[in-house]
């Protein structure tokens, strides 16, 4: 066969591989040849105001969509985990999909799809219910979880309460202004860039995404400084402004599963033991705004102690713990000693004398903390 | 014996040789191949008559190869060998698979998770490495070539018998474990991963997506091998190099630090059948997943054709 003759079959299998690297690599070139999207604009204020009126007035528009949420925090010793852990504690590092049907206030419902496995959060009226597939196991939870209020864990939080909460923190000490308009989920976005003014801050800015037409938040990211990714995202990564099939919120616990009462299980440890801490006065913040510190007794005996008795996610928190305690690196200085743990992020100071730490901030401000006692 | 030319599609032999089937079927392994030569009037009927008869001499020399036959043994009795463990080990109701123990239709799903990862590739990977090199090995590529079918023709068919044989396998799976799963435990409305449950009509509709799902997955790993079959001649080289890819890409998948090149492996997407037990059903992530399927049978398949139409067959 002539040598070109053979150069030409081979062409195919190019052409057919190229074809396809054209369709996955299409999405962020079509998107680059369009350029960003042009909306009406508006001011920081005008945007914040219009985005405050919309949500006084009341409710969203029903939804449904799929969320990703990633984390590349860069938490040394923390990369092990991921493989493993299933459910709200594996959303700490990696990437997941949340996907979320939104009827109304009263009609909510998340799940966490894993490989053969799932979680589901379902809130129909004054029902709510925790399943989870792996576990075989419907929780009836008592206090329906507020939409005012934080409910679920900061790494599962919707695009709204996340925005809400980024734009609570404006304050005197926050640039807010209004970046190019981005494109998130396929449609037209306004971008609030919420940038903090301290130094000593680890966070370069907050990027909020405010869909160009319903004024909702469809995407949060948090920029470490220094870094050209997102060291946290949490975004709509596709979204229908329609109301969800009734059935979507209809949720009866099925046969031969077990059912409980009580509260998230992935939280209410937590929650009891942070309240318990804010009680005995041992919880305390230094600082205020970007910089604030938190301060509270610790110890690492705990931590085995946590799991020798954990199973289930209290297993994986423990494990987690382990591998980022060996990662962490010993320091000293005028206020003692102890082991750091820095991520893109947050730092954390572990003193020997059984405090521990933490804030977006530079070690520095973590060491000054420390020497204040 | 002289080469047979690489563009011999029917051209360079002549039509006295196509003619003559007992000549052509001297191989050790006889099939039909008698058929009129694309040039004669009633070429294109005829040659589609000729393309579906030696698909279904294909077909037939496939499922009755003893190998073959001894591959899909296996993959019936993996289903009940679960099935029987389960019960035997009675009820731990705790996990997905534990509720094989309340209800026999889960099994379907139990087996495919536990026999998509390894034992469906090993069987599928066999029948494609061994499709293209096998013939080569015998030395039977050379007599098929004569045929008139022509090499795209010829590359075509062994890859619908590929396909069938994906097909086939899967439904043996499925089939293997329901009836395991009617026989040894009570069946009833299915639970879904998500906690919804539907009816037992529905159910069987699931198992069935859930084996298509799982054909199209098996079908594109069947292109891959194929392409690696044209490679060599020595089918036990592809069989190789097919199963160690499979456990390769594996092994890479469950290393977090190389998360990036997760979606890129086929082998990642086998597991999106999962997206059938939930309700609504993950369309987008199956949608997804037979994308990637697809990609990998046209990148393959082409490879193989390149490789094939241009290559001098000398054995």
């Amino acid at each position: 066969m002539p040598k070109r003759a053979r150069a030409v079959r081979w062409g195919v299998p190019i052409a057919a591989i190229a074809v396809v690297a054209g369709a996955v690599g299409a999405g962020p070139v079509i998107a680059a040849v369009q350029g960003d999207p042009v909306l009406p604009e508006r001011t920081a204020q005008q945007l914040l105001a219009d985005v405050g009126t919309r949500w006084k007035s009341g409710e969203l528009p029903p939804m449904s969509g799929t969320i990703i949420e990633t984390a590349s925090l860069g938490v040394p010793g923390l990369s092990a985990l991921t493989g493993e852990a299933t459910g709200p504690v594996a959303l700490l590092a990696g990437s997941h999909q949340v996907k979320i049907w939104y009827g109304s206030d009263s009609q909510i419902r998340l799940a966490l799809p894993s490989h053969m496995s799932e979680h589901d959060l379902i809130v129909n009226g004054d029902q709510t219910w925790w399943w989870d597939s792996a576990a075989n196991t419907a929780t009836r939870i008592k206090t329906p979880p507020m939409p005012s209020e934080p409910a679920l864990p900061p790494a599962v939080i919707t695009p709204q309460e996340a925005a809400e909460r980024a734009l609570a923190a404006a304050d005197h000490d926050t640039a807010v202004s209004v970046g190019n308009d981005a494109t998130v989920a396929g449609r037209a976005a306004y971008e609030l860039v919420l940038a903090p003014r301290a130094a000593t801050s680890l966070v370069k800015d907050i990027r909020v995404a405010i869909d160009g037409e319903t004024l909702i938040p469809l995407r949060v990211q948090v920029y470490a400084k220094g870094a050209a990714e997102p060291a946290f995202e949490v975004g709509f990564d596709s979204v229908t402004f329609s109301r969800p099939a009734p059935e979507n919120f209809e949720f009866t616990p099925p046969a031969g599963a077990k059912v409980q009462d009580g509260e998230m299980p992935a939280l209410d440890q937590d929650r009891a033991a942070l309240r318990e801490h804010a009680e005995d006065g041992e919880l305390k913040t230094v600082g205020s705004g970007w910089t604030s510190v938190v301060v509270l007794p610790f110890a690492t005996a705990d931590l085995a102690e946590g799991e020798k008795q954990g199973h289930g996610p209290g297993l994986a928190v423990g494990a987690m713990a382990d591998g980022v305690l060996k990662a962490a690196e010993p320091v000293s200085g005028a206020w003692g000693n102890g082991r750091l743990i820095r991520t893109k992020l947050v730092s954390a100071l572990l003193t020997d004398d059984g405090r521990l730490i933490a804030g977006a901030v530079t070690p520095e401000v973590l060491y000054e903390a420390a020497g204040r006692k | 014996m002289s080469k047979v030319g690489p563009l011999g599609e029917g051209l360079s032999v002549s039509a006295g040789v196509q003619a003559d089937s007992s000549a052509v079927s001297a191989g050790p392994r006889a099939r039909s191949l008698s058929g009129d030569g694309p040039e004669s009037p009633r070429g294109a009927l005829a040659g589609v008559r000729a393309g579906v008869r030696l698909l279904r001499s294909e077909i037939g020399l496939t499922f009755r190869r003893p190998r073959n036959l001894a591959l899909l043994g296996v993959l019936a009795v993996v289903p009940l060998v679960i099935g029987v463990a389960i019960r035997a080990a009675g009820d731990g109701a705790d996990s997905f698979v534990g509720q094989v123990a309340g209800n026999g239709l889960v099994l379907t799903f139990a087996a495919f998770f536990v026999m998509l990862p390894l034992v469906l590739p090993l069987a599928v990977g066999v029948v494609a490495g061994d499709s293209i090199a096998g013939e080569a090995g015998l030395g039977t590529l050379r007599y098929l070539l004569t045929a008139p079918a022509g090499r795209t023709r010829l590359l075509a068919l062994k890859y619908a018998n590929v396909v069938v044989f994906a097909v086939a396998a899967c439904a043996l799976v499925a089939v293997s474990a329901l009836v395991t799963g009617l026989v040894l435990f009570p069946v009833g409305p299915v639970t879904l991963l998500s906690g919804s449950t539907i009816p037992l009509a529905e159910g069987l509709l699931r198992i069935g997506l859930v084996a298509l799902y799982a054909a199209a997955g098996m079908a594109a790993l069947g292109a891959l091998a194929l392409a690696i079959s044209t490679l060599t001649e020595t089918s036990i080289g592809a069989i190789a190099t097919t199963l160690v890819l499979v456990v390769v890409a594996q092994v890479l998948q469950a290393i977090p630090q190389l998360a990036v090149i997760e979606p890129y492996l086929l082998t990642s997407w086998w597991a999106g059948f999962d997206g059938a037990l939930r309700d609504p059903v993950a369309t987008d992530q199956m949608g997804q997943g037979l994308l990637v399927f697809a990609a990998y049978i046209v990148v393959c398949g082409s490879i193989a054709w390149a490789r094939f139409t241009s290559r001098d067959i000398t054995a």
